[in-house]
């Protein structure tokens, strides 16, 4: 104490003393102290980062000059002994060694390749074919290390390599399965297979040893891995050479292409180079084939390079070495064996029985299209198939054209073939067509002719004779027919099977049939597709002749004019701000609804529209008998006015019960077109009866009025227009209506569209139009009137008939007038038809003929 | 009546004119070339207005809508196009005919189009939904639709199966009547109590709606093989006709007698369009259109 005292003293003081520091005193402020964790440090705990330099590389203070070490510059140094090196400053140099570490800018480290680190699953590599083909002997020693998941599975599994994978296999399955081996193109026999060397046939016989063992060892049960998969890679064919043909080989001998690099870089690697331009092509490589005067011509198809080529001088005793050992040894070509199986005897079978009526012919005679077949015609089912234009021809009563029997094929006169080589078309036209004295085809033929005249099988000459015998007595033609005995007996059965049906199907039908069609309008030029469409005004628009004549006249108005109801789309009215007239619409959408109605007539209807019915229909065919046959629909009939329907009656079904049906309670205007129920008929009925009364006395007021308006406007006319009796017989005709077929025509029917042919004829013999548009308007009323729109008491019966005979006149004019007015409604009614008819799928391309042709029709 | 002089003419360029129509109003006017465009025009100033293209063959008529917003045209395409007249832009396309559409109207609200083609169908196209097939087809005619005049609630529809056939809606029947020739085109008077029918032996027929009695023939034009139109005036007193041998004639309604002849040019005049409320004529031959009337419109 005293020492520091005397140590106080002996010093000389200096400049300000620091105030003392006063113990109680709080010190305001802490010195900051930095966290050490907050300093980047390297991985020898030196500071990185300094100052302001926060990013990037931590060399701020490393190899520069404010650093601990300094910077050194590089030294230039070269002596004798030691001769500078170039060096090149690389960026490492000036990063530290973090930065070149795992996670620095460049990291340096090694890696194991991805071709070998198995990461990546190795393509097939194509090798180019070197002198050593295949598979390059390096790359198979150097192996992928690392496997891909996938084989680790497996080997965890118990594969091997080299084994195919799934399930284990017996030895002989295993052996079938080689056998079965999947081959492109021809699969030889294992018999015939080529076994490539000698060698091959040791591992043959071994595996054949095998088997044998294998054989013997089958109660042991051994089992095997599959075979291993071998991939079947096709190799793209990149040259333009032949099949087979590789050309000279590209590679030389050490394995690279030839002009690939150590010559100059112009050299191209095509064989063909071209020395100065333009000027010569020179072509380098090896020709395909073998000279004409080369005497060795053994390795023509064997792939060539230049191996085969001999590089030394000397003799050529290697090959004469070669080539009888070959031969020796077992005189088949190189790579074969001869093989121990006798070849599998080829079966021969014996050439197949010529048909009776086969004639051989020259392959090379050509024979036209139109000449006619010697053989019979097929056999369809249906008959109407066998129609031939003749059998058309008298189905329209048409009287044949008188033709030459037609010589056989063999001996064609020199007009005919002068004629086909002019084109023409030899059996459609027949010489006689030629004066075109036959324009037109005359419908008034009696049947009696036409089965003398008509000839269904006019192909073939005997046949037809036969056929003509049948006609006669049905039960001779076998008897005596000298000829007939040429034919078996199966061929007999059927030809009296085709007699049969032709003797049904061409029967006459003038009956129906003849009232049905009319002359063409004009000459069909068909063959001449240039000549001018012809104007014909004749039928315009279905006009008929009074409304033509009429308008010839000047006389318009009620002779020209026709009305018709017509439905405008409930859509259409809305538009057009039109109340929709009348409640109709919804009926007709409820009858697009298929409804599953039991009535009896429908029952009725399916006999007919069956499949089994429609067969047994067609093949029981005959003309009018089965219409005949065809049950009566009643309560069918539409009365509607636009509805004009399906005539198909004949006269002489008329009958009186057809009369009297017409006045039945169904014959009155309904406005239903679908059938109706029993329960529906039961309740229409009673309605309709007490309708009855209030209608009946309106139409006779009608008729009333109608004999007004006739004297009013046909005063003039009348008297020029004869007035037909026909008025008396077309009501007997109206029944057809009632009785009328709905069901499609069928058979020779079903391509003949009678509601066109109905409409023309009716319009032809339809009373004068004077009273037309009065009866119309009636007529629209009626069809128009519901039940609803009719009170009071309903007529008893027996008045009810009273009123029908006398209103019987009128009633019968009313339903003329439907029938032939309506056909300017009638793609209406078709449109009804096809609808109701789609139903029935059978009949539907039926029916697109028939619509198609239709339109035709119309234009 | 006074003499009645061009006012203006229009060379369209639009190689043929196939028809001409004024729009509802008469201030403009619709020329269908055979270019496959069609044109707005001003015709009163001679103005080209817009140019519609988009058909993919000629187009054969057009038809403005009531409130001038939208073009209906019909083309020898098959199809009619519905336009925007500002935008130009089809607004929609009506296929449904099988064959060339030769004459197409709006109804008097342009809620619906009716076409008539040579397919022999008309069919009613809803301009209000967007349905694209027709909503009606009226399949009467036996042969192809020349052309259609559409009234508050009926349609005339004329045929060259030498019908004429209208449809009333409000009856709920079609009454054809049969004329003996081929008929043109087919107009109604203002009164809408007649049929002008153009028929192709030379004659424009007057016919009574009601009756289906003829009351009238005009001749002294030509018609060739033509598709003739024609028009009545804005006072019912006049039947207007082309003629192939380039003239106008103007028919008195009564009388029959050629009131008036005018010279449109050497190349017949096919088609024309009376203005709705004033004496002005738009005719069309070969590329020009003629804007005929009595004194200019004051605009």
């Amino acid at each position: 104490m005293s020492e520091s005292d005397s140590d106080e003293e002996n010093f000389i003081r200096y400049g300000t003393p620091l105030e003392p520091f006063e113990e109680d005193e709080v010190p305001t402020k802490r010195k900051y102290q930095q966290q050490p964790d907050q300093y980047a440090v390297d991985e020898h705990g030196r500071r990185r980062f300094h100052g302001a330099f926060t990013g990037g590389f931590s060399a701020g203070f490393g190899n520069t000059v404010g650093s601990a070490e300094g910077w050194t510059p590089a030294t230039f140094k070269s002596s004798r002994s030691e001769k500078a090196q170039r060096t090149n400053q690389r960026p490492e140099d000036f990063m530290d060694e973090e930065d070149r570490g795992e996670h620095g800018i460049a990291p340096r480290h090694m890696q194991t390749h991805s071709e070998f680190s198995g990461q990546k699953r190795t393509r097939p590599r194509q090798y180019h074919d070197g002198p050593i083909p295949g598979e390059p002997v390096l790359e198979q020693l150097v192996q992928a290390v690392h496997e891909t998941a996938a084989v680790k599975m497996l080997r965890a599994m118990g594969w091997r390599q080299g084994q195919g994978t799934g399930e284990r296999v017996s030895g002989q399955q295993k052996k079938r399965a080689r056998d079965q081996h999947k081959v492109y193109g021809c699969y030889i026999p294992p018999e015939m297979r080529p076994v490539s060397s000698i060698a091959c046939i040791i591992e043959n016989t071994q595996t054949e040893d095998d088997n044998d063992s294998s054989s013997s060892e089958v109660d042991y049960d051994t089992l095997f891995a599959p075979d291993d998969y071998e991939p079947y890679i096709l190799h793209r064919k990149n040259d333009r050479f032949g099949l087979g043909y590789s050309g000279l080989s590209r590679h030389s001998v050490l394995g690279n292409l030839v002009g690939e690099y150590g010559s100059q870089p112009s050299s191209s690697r095509s064989h063909l180079v071209m020395k100065e331009k333009g000027r010569k092509v020179s072509i380098r490589g090896q020709a395909f084939g073998v000279g004409a005067f080369e005497a060795e011509d053994d390795d023509i198809y064997a792939s060539e390079d230049m191996s085969h080529y001999d590089f030394s001088l000397g003799g050529t005793d290697s090959k004469t070495d070669r080539k009888p050992v070959r031969e020796k040894s077992n005189n088949v070509l190189e790579g074969f064996v001869k093989s121990s199986a006798p070849l599998p005897s080829v079966p021969s079978y014996p050439a197949p029985a010529l048909p009776r009526d086969y004639r051989p012919a020259a392959a090379g005679a050509r024979r036209s299209r139109f000449e006619p077949t010697d053989q019979p015609q097929r056999d369809q089912g249906l008959g109407r198939h066998e129609l031939t234009a003749e059998a058309r021809g008298a189905l329209l009563g048409e009287t044949p054209l008188t033709k030459q029997p037609e010589p056989s094929t063999k001996t064609i006169d020199k007009e005919e073939a002068l004629l086909k080589v002019l084109g023409r078309n030899v059996n459609f036209v027949s010489k006689d067509t030629e004066n075109k004295s036959i324009d037109f085809i005359p419908i008034t033929d009696s049947g009696k002719e036409l089965t003398k005249v008509f000839k269904p099988f006019a192909s073939d000459r005997k046949k037809q004779a036969r056929y003509e015998r049948y006609l006669v007595d049905k039960a001779v033609v076998w008897e005596r027919g000298g000829e007939s005995d040429s034919l078996t007996e199966w061929e007999r059965e059927r030809e009296m099977v085709e007699f049969e049906q032709a003797a049904k199907l061409y029967k006459p039908l003038s009956g129906i049939m003849g009232d049905r069609f009319t002359h063409a309008s004009e000459p069909d030029e068909a063959l001449n597709p240039l000549s001018a469409v012809a104007k014909s005004s004749i039928n315009y628009g279905l006009a008929t002749r009074e409304q033509t004549e009429a308008a010839a006249r000047g006389v318009y108005g009620v002779m020209t004019r026709r009305e018709a109801p017509w439905r405008p789309d409930s859509l259409v009215c809305k538009r057009f701000n039109v109340p929709e007239p009348g409640g109709v619409r919804q009926e007709e959408k409820k009858d697009d609804k298929p409804k599953v109605s039991y009535s009896i007539f429908s029952y009725m209807e399916s006999s007919v529209h069956d499949k089994d019915s429609f067969t047994k229909e067609q093949s029981t065919f005959s003309g009018s008998k089965s219409l005949q046959r065809e049950p009566p629909k009643p309560s069918q009939t539409e009365p509607t006015s636009n509805t004009d329907e399906i005539t198909t009656k004949t006269d002489e079904t008329m009958s009186s019960k057809g009369i009297e049906r017409l006045f039945k309670p169904e014959i009155t205007p309904t406005g239903f077109r679908k059938r109706l129920t029993v329960a529906e008929l039961f309740l229409k009925e009673s309605e309709m009866n007490k309708d009855q009364g209030k209608e009946v006395t309106e139409t006779i007021n009608k008729f009333d009025k109608m004999d007004l308006y006739k004297s009013i406007f046909l005063s003039d006319s009348e008297d020029e227009e004869p007035i037909p009796d026909k008025n008396k017989t077309d009501f007997i005709d109206v029944p057809k209506n009632v009785e009328r077929n709905t069901s499609p025509p069928r058979g020779i029917f079903a391509n003949i569209n009678f509601d066109e042919l109905n409409s023309w004829k009716r319009n032809d013999d339809k009373p004068p139009t004077g009273t037309k548009k009065d009866e119309e308007k009636i007529e629209e009323k009626d069809s128009n009137s519901n039940e609803e729109q009719y009170y009071g008491p309903k007529i008893p019966d027996n008045l009810k008939k009273r009123l029908e005979a006398d209103v019987g006149d009128v009633v019968t004019a009313v339903q003329e007038i439907d029938s032939s007015s309506s056909s300017d409604s009638w793609v209406d009614v078709k449109e009804v038809k096809k609808k109701k008819k789609k139903k029935v799928k059978k009949h539907k391309s039926k029916h697109k003929k028939k619509n198609s042709k239709h339109k035709k029709k119309d234009r | 009546m006074s003499e009645i002089s061009v006012l203006s003419t229009i060379k369209c360029n639009q190689q043929t004119i196939r028809s001409v129509r004024f729009n509802v109003d008469g201030t403009y006017c619709l020329t269908c070339g055979s270019d496959k465009k069609i044109k707005l025009w001003n015709p009163h100033r001679e103005l080209l207005l817009k140019t519609y293209g988009g058909h993919a063959n000629e187009v054969l008529d057009a038809a403005g809508s009531c409130d001038s917003s939208h073009i209906i045209s019909c083309s020898a395409d098959k199809s009619a196009i519905l336009w925007d007249v500002t935008t130009g832009q089809p607004i929609r396309r009506y296929r449904g005919h099988a064959s060339s559409v030769t004459c197409i109207k709006f109804n008097e609200e342009s809620s619906m189009a009716v076409s008539g083609s040579i397919d022999n169908t008309v069919a009613f196209w809803d301009i209000m939904s967007r349905r694209n097939e027709p909503i009606l087809v009226l399949k009467d005619a036996k042969d192809s639709i020349t052309s259609i005049q559409v009234t508050d609630h009926e349609i005339l529809t004329c045929s060259v199966d030498n019908h004429v056939r209208l449809y009333d809606i409000r009856m709920a029947k079609m009454i054809s009547d049969y004329i003996g020739h081929i008929i043109t085109y087919g107009s109604m008077t203002r009164d809408g109590q007649c049929y002008v029918l153009s028929c192709n032996d030379n004659t424009i027929k007057l016919f009574d709606k009601d009756s289906g009695e003829i009351l009238n023939t005009f001749k002294g034009h030509e018609c060739r093989d033509l598709r003739l139109e024609n028009a009545v005036n804005e006072k019912d007193s006049l039947i207007i006709s082309g003629s192939a041998t380039g003239e106008v004639f103007y028919y008195d309604l009564i009388s029959s007698n050629v009131s008036q002849k005018l010279v449109h040019g050497p190349k017949p005049v096919v088609s024309l369009s009376h203005h709705p409320t004033d004496c002005y004529l738009l005719t069309a031959s070969e590329n020009e259109i003629k804007l005929w009337g009595t004194k200019k419109m004051e605009l």
